[in-house]
């Protein structure tokens, strides 16, 4: 029952900003490492906004989202844009943002664990466990996300440009989609989508500057799993990993720091033996 | 002339792969592009549907490479040559790339939707989706299944089906027949001279050189990078160099 509420959390958590990193590579070949660290600015925002300045915590996480948003399509437009067609150069430059942001965070926030409240308070207990309210809330609304997010990708026009782009960016432009507006508005998707899942995340979880690596890490071999640039794959692979994350906790109850490696073994053991992951296409030469 | 290409360069570092030609094709006109394998003939559709500049675009921004490209490209009137790729269909020219190139994963009815991108108005985008459906009734059928799962001919029939999706003035083709059966190429020949028939301007780009000399109102022979013979089917049979040479008939 433990294994199944927090991994049915961590999966959908991971396949937020699985997807969210999966989107932005598929459409423009972006790697973005501060894909997480992004995340962690909005559980920092929210934390500033409603336990530090009392602004009311579900303002706070509006706030919080489009703050990070903005933030995320104003790196694109002067930082990642520029150097894009440079995979490597892309690379670097997303790895120096994320600790930029790290070094920022830990100058204004220190390094001291915070905390956010409940939404809302109060459990259930179901089979003797203690289910939280918030558990519930908080799942409930990533859930919820993930089905619109589902329902633009597969029911609208932005969606089909964006699923042809990821999958032949020259044949999308010869259909008249333009490149550089689908990745643009494919970032703000992207950062949104990880804002959103450090918005809903933070009152369970305890924040600290250093919690953008191991969802990261996490996230790549979610997307590695799932297959690069596969929406699909990065939503199944993300709760596998979920529940297997959570399987770890629970069966080495003492072996929680275990969590990330287990996620890089099963990384690198999909890349070894399948490195197209479950759903991917080995890519295929453009021209 | 609908189109007009007047002394199209394109070199890629030190090769060069379009060596200074010129083509015209008319309003209503049915003209091949042929020639030997690798003679450029993708390179020709490619540069004037914009291709090309997008990939020299791509290069300048990786640092890996240039490509020079030059000559004046003149479509309905107005240049072309410096529009980029994804807003070439606006004006009313469109490329069934070679190999297909359908969007795999997306089923085949998500394609012919993305082949009207641009077009607003739903209604005339479902107005054109049954056209396309009444031309090749096997995509109506296959409307829901997964492209990358159809056969070469339904492939290929699906490419076209998109490109017409457009609404297109020109519609350029490369290589349509190629790795099909020869029933399933007479089938794509077949279609093509419907669209003909319907007053569609096309430009081909073909290998099955005998079949294509009987559709065409004019051809040009294309061999490393320039035209060095154009003309009715008849007349580039009667030549035996060229027949022999570079058609390999
Ligand atoms: N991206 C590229 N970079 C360098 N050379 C290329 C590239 N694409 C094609 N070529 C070369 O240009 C020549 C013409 O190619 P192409 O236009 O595809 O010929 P065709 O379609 O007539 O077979 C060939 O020799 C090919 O090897
Ligand atoms: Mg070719």
């Amino acid at each position: 029952m433990n294994i199944l509420i927090s991994g049915l959390i961590t999966g959908s958590m991971l396949a937020l900003l699985a997807i969210g990193f999966s989107l932005i590579f598929g459409v423009a070949r972006i790697i973005n490492i501060a894909h997480t660290a992004f995340y962690m600015l909005a559980a920092y925002s929210i934390y500033y906004l409603s336990v530090r300045s009392g602004v009311n915590p579900l303002l706070s996480m509006l706030v919080a989202v489009v703050a990070v948003t903005v933030l995320g399509l104003l790196v694109y437009l002067f930082l990642i844009d520029p150097i894009r067609e440079h995979e490597g150069a892309v690379l670097i430059a997303t790895i120096a943002l994320a600790m930029v942001f790290q070094e920022v965070v830990l100058l204004t926030f220190t390094g001291d664990y915070r905390t956010v409240d409940f939404l809302i308070t109060g459990f259930f207990t179901v089979g003797g466990v203690k289910v939280f309210y918030q558990q519930m809330l908080t799942f409930g609304v990533v859930l919820l996300t993930l089905v619109a997010l589902w329902l633009l990708l597969m029911k609208t026009k932005l969606g089909l440009a964006i699923r042809s782009m990821a999958e032949d960016r020259e044949v999308a432009n010869l259909m008249g989609m333009n490149e550089s507006r689908l990745a643009m508005i494919t970032m703000g998707i992207s950062v949104a989508l990880a804002g959103f899942t450090g918005a809903v995340l933070a009152p369970l979880t305890v924040l600290n500057p250093y919690m953008w690596m191991e969802p990261l890490i996490i996230m790549m071999a979610v997307v590695v799993l799932g297959g690069m640039g596969s929406i699909k794959g990065s939503f199944v692979a993300a709760f596998i990993l979920g529940f297997t994350e959570a399987a770890v906790v629970f069966l080495i109850p003492k072996g929680a720091f275990l969590r990330g490696s287990v996620a890089l073994t099963i990384m690198i053991l999909v890349l070894l033996i399948r490195p197209e992951g479950l759903f991917g296409v080995a890519f295929e030469e453009e021209r | 002339m609908l189109l007009e290409i007047d002394h199209l360069v394109v070199r890629y570092e030190k090769a060069v792969l379009i060596n200074d030609i010129s083509l015209g094709v008319d309003k209503g006109e049915l003209v091949s592009l042929v020639g030997p394998n690798g003679a450029g003939k993708s390179t020709t559709l490619r540069a004037i549907t914009g291709l090309v500049a997008w990939e020299r675009e791509i290069k300048r921004r990786s640092t890996q490479g240039d490509i020079l490209l030059e000559g004046r490209v003149t479509f309905d009137g107005e240049r072309i040559d410096d529009v980029p790729a994804h807003e070439i269909v606006k004006r009313g020219l469109v490329l069934c790339p070679e190999r297909r190139r359908p969007f795999r994963e997306l089923t085949v009815s998500e394609n012919l939707w993305a082949g009207a991108y641009l077009e607003k108005d739903k209604r005339r985008s479902k107005e054109r989706l049954e056209k396309v459906y009444d031309l090749f009734p096997v995509l109506k059928d296959r409307s829901r299944q997964i492209s990358g799962t159809l056969s070469g001919g339904e492939q290929q029939m699906l490419a076209i089906g998109r490109a017409l999706m457009s609404e297109p003035k020109l519609l350029c083709i490369d290589e349509p027949s190629t790795g099909l059966s020869p029933l399933l190429r007479q089938e794509v020949f077949d279609k093509i001279m419907q669209l003909k028939g319907m007053g569609i301007t096309i430009l081909l780009v073909e290998q099955e050189v005998s079949t294509v000399f009987k559709m065409t109102t004019r051809n040009y022979v294309l061999s490393s990078g320039k035209i060095i013979a154009q003309g009715s089917g008849e007349e580039l049979m009667e030549n035996e160099v060229i027949r022999k040479t570079y058609l390999g008939l």
